[in-house]
C-alpha cells in the first residue's frame, strides 16, 4: 500500500500499464512534453519516449478517431480530453464511431477516454461540466467515475483492460484533494457500485465527487443510520446493489454533481421506482446541479452545485417524512 | 372514459354482492375445509384481504376476499367441508357497502379505464387505488400509506388504522410499523405450508389492547386451541405429521433391511458434476424400482396397485416446523443432474411454502436422506400408501475388505454407506427388498466415472 492521491493514483495506473503492456499507449493535447495541463502524464514522455506518449492537435475528433483506428489494429490506447468539456467536438468519433464499431463490424475498441470533469473551482461554464449521462445513453460506451484513490487506480487498470471503449470520469476536484491507500502494481477492480458506509434509516446513492459530499453531510444527522453507496460504475450500473440499500434502508436521496435533468440519478431513479416500488417508504429524492451552466463566479458556482447543506436539507426533509 | 360514465356509475351503484367461493388449489384437489374465519359478519374488507382460512388433504391456504365491501354473509362454518366452487360467503359492495375500495368486476363498462373509478368522479385523479381499509384518522381524511409500510403490513396481517405515526402529521413510517410488529410480537403471517396434511402457525396469544386495534387471532370458531410454543401443544403440523407417522405403523407391517455400499465412484462422480450423492441414489433408486416393480406402488387395504411412473418422494426438512415431501413427478425421465436439479428446486420451494397442492402428491416411493449430521442407519416409516421407503444416511471413510480378480484380499479405506429400506411385509417379502437393495447398491458401486 502506498498513500496516494487521486491524481498520482491515475499516473501510476497509467505509468504500469505503459510499462506492463507495449500495446499501451498514451494521447492528447500537451500530455507529453508539457505532461498533461493538470500533470498526469508528468514525466512519461522522458520514459516511454514520444512514440507511446503523443502530444495530438487541438482537435479531439483526430484524437478519438486515432485511438479507435490504433485500437481496431491492436493498440490499447489512452485518449485524455484535455478537459470532458471538450468531448462534444469528438462526440461523433466517440458515439457513432467507437461505441458503434463492435455492433456494426464485429471489432473490439479498447479504448479509454480520460474525462477530467466537474466543477467547484471557479472554471465556468466550458471547464466545470459531467458530460457522463451523453454517454450512458449511448450503447456501446461504459461509464465510469471513481471517487477515491484506490478507485482511481484500480478503474482506470480495468477500463484498459476492457475490451469496449470506456469514458473514465475523472474528478478534477478531487486530484489533488483525495489521498488514501492504494495498493502496489496492476490491480484491477470491479465496474459495480461499493458500500461506502453502511447505514439502515436512507441511502445517499452517489459517484464521483458527490460521494464526499454525501459522507460529509450524513456523517452525523441527529443519530440517523445513513448508507452512502458509491456507484463507481455508470455503465454498467449495478443494479443490485442499488435494489438491495433500497431493499434495507426504504428511503434514498440520490445526488448527481451534474445538471438534473436526465442525469446518471435519473436513471437511478427509474430503476428505483421500477424495481424497488415495495421497498419504498418515501419519494426517491433527487439533489442536482439546476438545468443551468456552470457559473464563473465563486459564490453563483457554489449556489448551483450539489453541496453538503443542500445533501443535509434533503436528508433530513426526508428522515422526517 | 368520459367523466360523465363515471359519474352515474358511480353514483347509480345499487348494492350488490359477490360470491366468495372455496378455491380451486391444484388438479387433484376436489374439496375443503374452513379451518377459521378471520371476518366476520358486517367488517369492512379490502380487496384481496384474507377473509377465511381453508385447509385440503394436501394444502392449507387462505382465501382473499375477491373485492373490497362489507361481508353480507358467510355462508359455510368452521370445519364444514365443501366442493371446489361451493360459495362460502357473499360481500356487499357498491353504494350501501360504504367505502368498497374496488367496484365490483361487472361495473365498469365496456371499453372502460383498466384502474376502477375512484369516488371521486375525477378521472386520472389517483393513480393508485386507495390503501386498503383505512380508518380516517387525521382530520384530513384518510390515510395513506407507502409501498413497504403497505408491505410489511400485509406481511404481518397488520391493520394499519392500529399504528401509530410518528412521521409528518402522522404519517405511518416504515419503523412505525416495524416497532408495532415487534411490541405485538405478531407472527409474520406466513405463507400457507404445504404438506400432506394441513398447517398452520399457531394464533398467536391476543396482544394487549392496542387503542383501536382489531384483534385478527380471535377469530370466531378458531381450530381447537393449542397453545404457543410455550405452552407444550403441538403445531398442527406436528400433530399431523404425528398422526400420519402413527396410521402408517398401525398399518403396514413394516420390517428394515440395511445393505452396505462403496460410495466411492459415486463421491468421485458427484464432485465432477457438482451434485450430491443424493441425486445418484435417487438415480439408482429409480432403476431399481424399474427392475423390481412391486416396490413402485401403492397398498390401500386390500387393493395392490403398481404404478408404471416412479414419482419419486423426496422428505424435505423444515426444521422446527416439521418435513415434507415434495414428489419429483416421472423421475424415472430424468438424468442424475436433472434428478439434482430438481431435489434443489422442491427443496427450496418447500422451504420457501411455496409448494403446490400437486408437488406433494401421487408419491410411489420415497427417499429420505438425514444423514449430513453423520448418523448412520435409521428405520424410516414408510409413507402411506407406498410400500418402500429409502433411508441414505452419512457416507462414513471405513476399513473394508476387497478382493481383486485374482482372488487375494486386501484392507482398503473406502468411504461406505449404509442403505436402510423400511418395506411393508403385506405387500411383499424380504427375499425381494434384499434383491432390490443389491440392486440399488450394484447400479452405485458401478457409476461412471
Amino acid at each position: 500500500m502506498t498513500t496516494m492521491t487521486y491524481l498520482q493514483a491515475i499516473s501510476s495506473a497509467l505509468r504500469d500499464e505503459l510499462r506492463a503492456d507495449e500495446r499501451v499507449l498514451v494521447m492528447g493535447e500537451d500530455v507529453g512534453v508539457f505532461g498533461g495541463a493538470f500533470k498526469v502524464t508528468d514525466g512519461f514522455v522522458e520514459e516511454f519516449g514520444g512514440d507511446r506518449v503523443m502530444d495530438t492537435p487541438l482537435a479531439e475528433s483526430a484524437i478519438i478517431g486515432c485511438a479507435v483506428g490504433a485500437a481496431v489494429v491492436g493498440m490499447r490506447p489512452v485518449c485524455e480530453m484535455q478537459f470532458a468539456d471538450f468531448i462534444s467536438c469528438g462526440f461523433d468519433q466517440l458515439v457513432n464511431v467507437a461505441g458503434r464499431m463492435h455492433y456494426r463490424q464485429g471489432l473490439a475498441v479498447p479504448i479509454v477516454v480520460r474525462l477530467p470533469s466537474g466543477g467547484g473551482f471557479s472554471g465556468g461554464p466550458f471547464h466545470s461540466q459531467n458530460p457522463e449521462a451523453l454517454f450512458m445513453h449511448s450503447p456501446g460506451l461504459k461509464v465510469v467515475a471513481p471517487s477515491t484513490a484506490a478507485d482511481a487506480k484500480g478503474l482506470l487498470h480495468a477500463a484498459i483492460h476492457d475490451p469496449n471503449p470506456v469514458c473514465f470520469m475523472e474528478h478534477k476536484h478531487l486530484y489533488r484533494r483525495v489521498k488514501g491507500d492504494v495498493p502496489e502494481g496492476v490491480f484491477e477492480t470491479p465496474f459495480t457500485a461499493r458500500v461506502a458506509r453502511p447505514g439502515s434509516d436512507l441511502v445517499v446513492i452517489a459517484y464521483g465527487a458527490m460521494v464526499d459530499v454525501a459522507l460529509e453531510a450524513t456523517s452525523d444527522l441527529e443519530g440517523a443510520s445513513i448508507e452512502v453507496l458509491d456507484l463507481r460504475s455508470l455503465v454498467p450500473l449495478d443494479e443490485d446493489a442499488v435494489l438491495d440499500s433500497v431493499a434495507r434502508c426504504s428511503k434514498v436521496v440520490i445526488v448527481d454533481e451534474a445538471n438534473m435533468t436526465c442525469a446518471a440519478g435519473a436513471q437511478v431513479a427509474a430503476l428505483i421506482a421500477e424495481k424497488a416500488f415495495e421497498d419504498l417508504d418515501g419519494p426517491v429524492v433527487r439533489v442536482a446541479t439546476p438545468d443551468v451552466p456552470i457559473p464563473f463566479s465563486p459564490p453563483l458556482e457554489q449556489a448551483v452545485l450539489p453541496g453538503v447543506d443542500r445533501v443535509k436539507e434533503a436528508c433530513r426533509e426526508l428522515l422526517n417524512y | 372514459m368520459s367523466s360523465s360514465t363515471t359519474e352515474s356509475l358511480s353514483a347509480s351503484h345499487p348494492p350488490t354482492t359477490v360470491d366468495v367461493t372455496m378455491p380451486q388449489m391444484g388438479v387433484s384437489v376436489a374439496e375443503g375445509t374452513v379451518v377459521a374465519w378471520r371476518v366476520e359478519v358486517g367488517d369492512r374488507v379490502a380487496a384481496e384481504q384474507t377473509i377465511c382460512e381453508i385447509s385440503t388433504d394436501k394444502i392449507d391456504t387462505e382465501v382473499p376476499a375477491p373485492v373490497g365491501g362489507v361481508v353480507a354473509e358467510i355462508i359455510v362454518g368452521v370445519e364444514e367441508t365443501v366442493e371446489v366452487g361451493v360459495v362460502l360467503a357473499r360481500i356487499a359492495t357498491g353504494a350501501d357497502a360504504g367505502d368498497a375500495i374496488l367496484p365490483p368486476p361487472s361495473a365498469p363498462a365496456p371499453g372502460d379505464a383498466i384502474l376502477p373509478p375512484p369516488s371521486a368522479p375525477e378521472p386520472g385523479d389517483a393513480i393508485l387505488p386507495p390503501p386498503p381499509a383505512p380508518e380516517p384518522t387525521s382530520p384530513s381524511g384518510r390515510r395513506r400509506y407507502s409501498p413497504v409500510v403497505q408491505r410489511i403490513a400485509a406481511e404481518h396481517d397488520i391493520d394499519l388504522s392500529a399504528v401509530v405515526g410518528t412521521g409528518r402529521d402522522g404519517r405511518v413510517r416504515k419503523q412505525d410499523v416495524l416497532a408495532f410488529v415487534d411490541a405485538n410480537g405478531a407472527e409474520p403471517a406466513e405463507p400457507p405450508m404445504h404438506i400432506e396434511s394441513p398447517y398452520r402457525p399457531d394464533p398467536s396469544p391476543a396482544p394487549a389492547a392496542v387503542a383501536g386495534a382489531r384483534v385478527e387471532a380471535a377469530s370466531p370458531g378458531a381450530a381447537p386451541a393449542s397453545p404457543g410454543a410455550d405452552g407444550g401443544g403441538l403445531s398442527r403440523m406436528r400433530r399431523q405429521i404425528g398422526q400420519h407417522m402413527k396410521r402408517s405403523l398401525d398399518t403396514a407391517a413394516t420390517c428394515t433391511t440395511w445393505i452396505e455400499a462403496d460410495m466411492g465412484r459415486v463421491e468421485a462422480a458427484r464432485a465432477r458434476l457438482g451434485v450430491t450423492a443424493l441425486a445418484f441414489v435417487a438415480r439408482a433408486t429409480i432403476e431399481a424400482l424399474r427392475e423390481y416393480p412391486a416396490l413402485n406402488a401403492w397398498l390401500e387395504g386390500d387393493r395392490y396397485t403398481r404404478v408404471d411412473d416412479v414419482n419419486l418422494g423426496i422428505a424435505v426438512s423444515l426444521g422446527d416446523d416439521g418435513l415434507i415431501v415434495p414428489v419429483i413427478h416421472r423421475a424415472h425421465e430424468l438424468s442424475v443432474e436433472g434428478l439434482a436439479a430438481r431435489i434443489r428446486e422442491l427443496a427450496r420451494r418447500a422451504r420457501d411454502r411455496s409448494l403446490s397442492a400437486d408437488d406433494v402428491a401421487g408419491g410411489t416411493f420415497t427417499i429420505t436422506n438425514p444423514g449430513r449430521y453423520g448418523s448412520i442407519m435409521a428405520t424410516p416409516i414408510i409413507n402411506q400408501p407406498q410400500v418402500g421407503i429409502l433411508d441414505l444416511e452419512a457416507v462414513v471413510k471405513r476399513p473394508v475388505v476387497l478382493t481383486d480378480p485374482q482372488g487375494t484380499d486386501s484392507i482398503a479405506i473406502r468411504p461406505m454407506t449404509i442403505l436402510g429400506l423400511s418395506w411393508d411385509h403385506r405387500a411383499l417379502d424380504g427375499v425381494l427388498s434384499a434383491q432390490f437393495l443389491a440392486g440399488v447398491k450394484r447400479r452405485l458401486e458401478g457409476v461412471v466415472v
